[in-house]
């Protein structure tokens, strides 16, 4: 059995369209601690780990530890008919295999969808020894990483221990965008060694954009020519960590 | 552990960089000696240039279109560039690591990045063999793309080498024998023998590596996984052939159609070429024979398939190729050019090898379980004069000519040897004079090593092209005519150059067939240049209507065509 039960349907909302820039089918593992999910997406260059503690749930019942899979664009076209001050209940139908989506406010709407066979494949986290660990608040980062994209289609990150410089470098323009320790947008910043890396903007605005909504704070960790690790801030029991591979020079 | 692609990579860029034999051999044995078992079978056949061992009938279906829009996406450069770096190495594997150095200054990396290794290559490849059907073309689009994607510039060149199957290392089968036998320490001749049996070098050392050298002389025929056929010298006449195998021998008919062998369990019948490519699907007519002829539950027959005309004379080669390998519209072919199966040997019979028996014993065989099937015509005699008589009677049937079988000769597997001669009329040579010559491929790239040979029209006094060859000539001689054209040059176009006629060469062929190809309507078959005729001038040359009355007297003999 699974049953949970949330006031404010926002925040589930924000959270799915967050997994949802990189997948389109996910599994979920529901356990009776809460839920869970790591996914790479299809090019696997990038992967979202999620975890949810039953605690962030005003209502969390589930009986025996299980996988769902769900389509999640099609699930995101239900949650976005949520609006403000609403509650969403989810459950699962397991005889019929379908998820039950009801979405109470002003009036009640009971959608339900099909859940697919779960993937059973298990992602591992990268292992990865991180020289740059700097702290930003989500929003800075989200206006950097804005700046840089008007530009080219990749950044070039790097960082020692007095700031961090995003190098954008297009066809026509160019662009330096530089985040001193101690401002408003990067609240710290520690390198064990100045560090450099390239990442796809296309992969690290959708990323930020998307994770901006559920969270005030963001830690960058990196290394040269490492895959960077993205990890939001939860206001509650939970995390949002992103990984995305690096763009390397062929040698 | 796997080991890595790129390691096969470097090890093939090395051969390529030599054409020390024993260096290359030294090399691969180094090589093969480091793999894990599983890998030796994969290593081998992508050092061969093959995607997958050569009895497997899988394919890749992967045409040069699908690969081609491959690499235009993965490296996004201006196409002129890759038709650019290939007229200047000559190789689509060359040019493809170009495209991929200058366009890659910067990929996109995957989260768990390994680099790719031999086994992984080879389950890719499998993964394009294995698909079909409806968007299969982007479905294997798909999987190219990643498997390129993953692997530096050098891979990638001979990724595609071996999914266009040409290497152009100069490492052959013949050397890779050397190889096995080196790095896993089996006798040569043992692991040429095992390799004969299974048809695959790339098994066999496999064998060698697990089971050594006891494993590998046991090592047995298997239905359906056809073996190198048994080759025959070409002998000047007759008497060469009966003074070599001491003064009485078999002739038999040589049909001109295609060798084949017939590998037959129970009901189930496979007809594979000579090149041990399997061509069931264009004879199913052979098949229904076998199935209900041959008297065996197993057995690997061997035969010529010749294509006849309404009243049972052999038709000309040419039609004959219009079935082979065809896979449409079979049932109307099988009207249209109706084909004949004449068997000359049994190799292998219920579970017993016939290889070491004598040949008289394995034709006597064949003719007991042969039921209906005829068998090529034979005869055994010391006359030079009925085998004369004979060889005139094979001609006038419009065949080939003879082959001379020693009588206690064993069937020995892939060998060109003295056992067995072929005995032609040969055609009288024709002396054609070179008007252009082509650059040519991989190590010849930068040779004019194609040459047009042309035949002088008495009455226009025009030189027409009758055909062309980049066989005959040493690699100095080819040096030294590259110079020679590239001087006279007075039109290159592409990887042409044209040359004013001046250079007379005597060149051999096999047969003058009627071709579309040539302005004249005709076209030498197999021509390969016996010399350089410096003592002819054009004028000497031999003229289009002696070509043209060589043409007519071949038919003399044969069926004509409707």
């Amino acid at each position: 059995m699974f049953k949970v039960r949330m006031a404010d349907a926002k925040f589930l909302k924000d959270m799915i369209s967050a997994i949802s820039i990189l997948i389109d089918e996910a599994t979920f593992d529901l356990t009776s601690d809460g839920i869970k999910l790591r996914a790479m997406d299809p090019s696997r260059v990038a992967m979202v780990d999620f975890e949810w503690q039953k605690t962030v749930f005003d209502e969390y019942v589930c009986g025996e530890a299980m996988k769902m899979c769900v389509n999640i664009s099609e699930m995101m076209k239900l949650l976005r008919r949520t609006g403000k001050d609403e509650s969403v209940e989810l459950s699962l139908d397991e005889k019929t295999g379908r998820l039950k989506i009801a979405i109470k406010g002003k009036y009640t709407r009971t959608f339900n969808m099909p859940t697919l066979e779960a993937i059973e494949e298990e992602v591992p986290t990268p292992k990865v020894t991180f020289n740059v660990r700097a702290k930003t608040t989500t929003e800075g980062l989200r206006e950097a990483i804005e700046d840089a994209s008007l530009v080219s289609d990749h950044v070039r990150i790097e960082a020692d221990n007095e700031k961090m410089v995003m190098q954008a470098t297009g066809d026509i323009m160019g662009a330096t965008i530089e985040l001193k320790k101690g401002s408003d947008a990067l609240l710290d910043i520690e390198a064990k060694e100045a560090s450099k890396a390239t990442f796809s903007l296309s992969y690290l605005s959708e990323i930020v954009k998307a994770a901006v909504a559920t969270s005030d704070i963001a830690t960058l960790e990196f290394s040269t020519d490492m895959p960077i690790k993205l990890d939001f801030k939860q206001p509650k029991e939970g995390k949002l960590t992103f990984y995305l591979a690096p763009r390397i020079e062929v040698e | 552990m796997e080991t890595e692609f790129r390691a096969l990579a470097e090890l093939c860029e090395k051969l390529e960089a030599t054409s020390k034999r024993t260096l290359m051999v030294s090399l691969v044995a180094e090589f093969l000696k480091h793999l894990r078992d599983d890998e030796v079978e994969p290593a081998i056949s992508m050092i061969l240039g093959r995607a997958f061992p050569r009895w497997d009938q899988r394919t890749l279906e992967v045409s040069w279109a699908t690969m081609s829009g491959s690499i235009k996406r993965l490296t996004n450069v201006d196409w002129k560039d890759f038709t650019k770096a290939f007229s200047k190495t000559g190789d689509i594997g060359a040019a493809t690591k170009i495209m991929f150095e200058s366009s890659r200054i910067q990929r996109q990396a995957t989260l768990f990045e390994k680099p790719v290794t031999i086994l992984e290559a080879r389950r890719s490849l499998e993964a394009i063999a294995e698909t079909s059907g409806y968007g299969s073309r982007e479905r294997k689009e798909c999987l190219i793309e990643t498997l390129l994607g993953e692997v530096t510039p050098l891979e990638a060149k001979y990724i595609v080498k071996i999914m266009i199957g040409e290497m152009r290392t100069g490492f052959h089968e013949g050397l890779m024998e050397l190889a096995v036998s080196k790095a896993f320490n089996v006798p040569h001749d043992v692991v040429q023998r095992a390799s004969m049996l299974t048809g695959d070098i790339g098994e066999v050392a496999a064998i060698a590596k697990t089971r050594g050298r006891e494993g590998i002389s046991k090592l047995q025929f298997q239905v359906f996984r056809p073996i190198k056929p048994m080759l025959a010298q070409t002998a000047e006449d007759i008497n060469e052939a009966l003074k070599e195998h001491g003064g009485l021998t078999a002739f038999e008919h040589k049909l001109d159609g295609a060798r084949v062998q017939i590998h037959k369990a129970m009901n189930k019948v496979r007809i594979y070429s000579r090149r041990l490519t399997d061509v069931t699907a264009s004879f199913p007519e052979i098949v229904r024979l076998t199935r209900e002829e041959v008297k065996a539950s197993e057995a690997i027959l061997e035969g010529e398939i010749i294509a006849v005309g309404k009243d049972g004379t052999p038709l000309p080669f040419q039609h004959f190729m219009r079935r082979f390998r065809r896979v449409h519209d079979i049932e109307e072919m099988v009207k249209r050019i109706p084909v004949e199966l004449f068997l000359f040997d049994l190799i292998y019979i219920d579970g017993k090898s016939l290889i070491v028996d004598p040949y008289v014993e394995r034709r006597k065989k064949l003719k007991e379980i042969a039921g209906n099937i005829p068998l090529t015509r034979q005869i055994i005699t010391s006359s030079p004069r009925e085998a004369e008589r004979f060889l005139g009677e094979a001609i006038n049937k419009g065949h080939e000519g003879l082959v001379a079988k020693k009588l206690d000769s064993p069937y020995t597997l892939g060998v060109r040897g003295k056992r067995w001669f072929k005995i032609k009329l040969s055609l009288e040579p024709l002396d054609l004079v070179i008007v252009a010559a082509e650059y040519g491929y991989g190590r010849r790239h930068n040779w004019l090593s194609d040459y047009y040979l042309a035949a002088r029209d008495s009455e226009s006094g025009e030189f027409l092209v009758v055909g062309k060859t980049f066989k005959g000539l040493t690699d100095e001689e080819i040096k030294d005519m590259t110079r020679r054209l590239e001087e006279a040059a007075i039109k290159e176009e592409h990887r042409r150059v044209v040359v004013p006629p001046k250079i007379v060469v005597e060149v051999a062929y096999n047969e003058v067939q009627k071709s579309p190809k040539y302005k004249c309507g005709m076209a030498l078959r197999f021509a390969r240049i016996m010399r350089i005729r410096e003592d002819k001038s054009p004028e000497e040359a031999d003229t289009i209507q002696k070509v043209r009355k060589i043409y007519e007297k071949q038919f003399e003999k044969k069926a004509i065509y409707r």
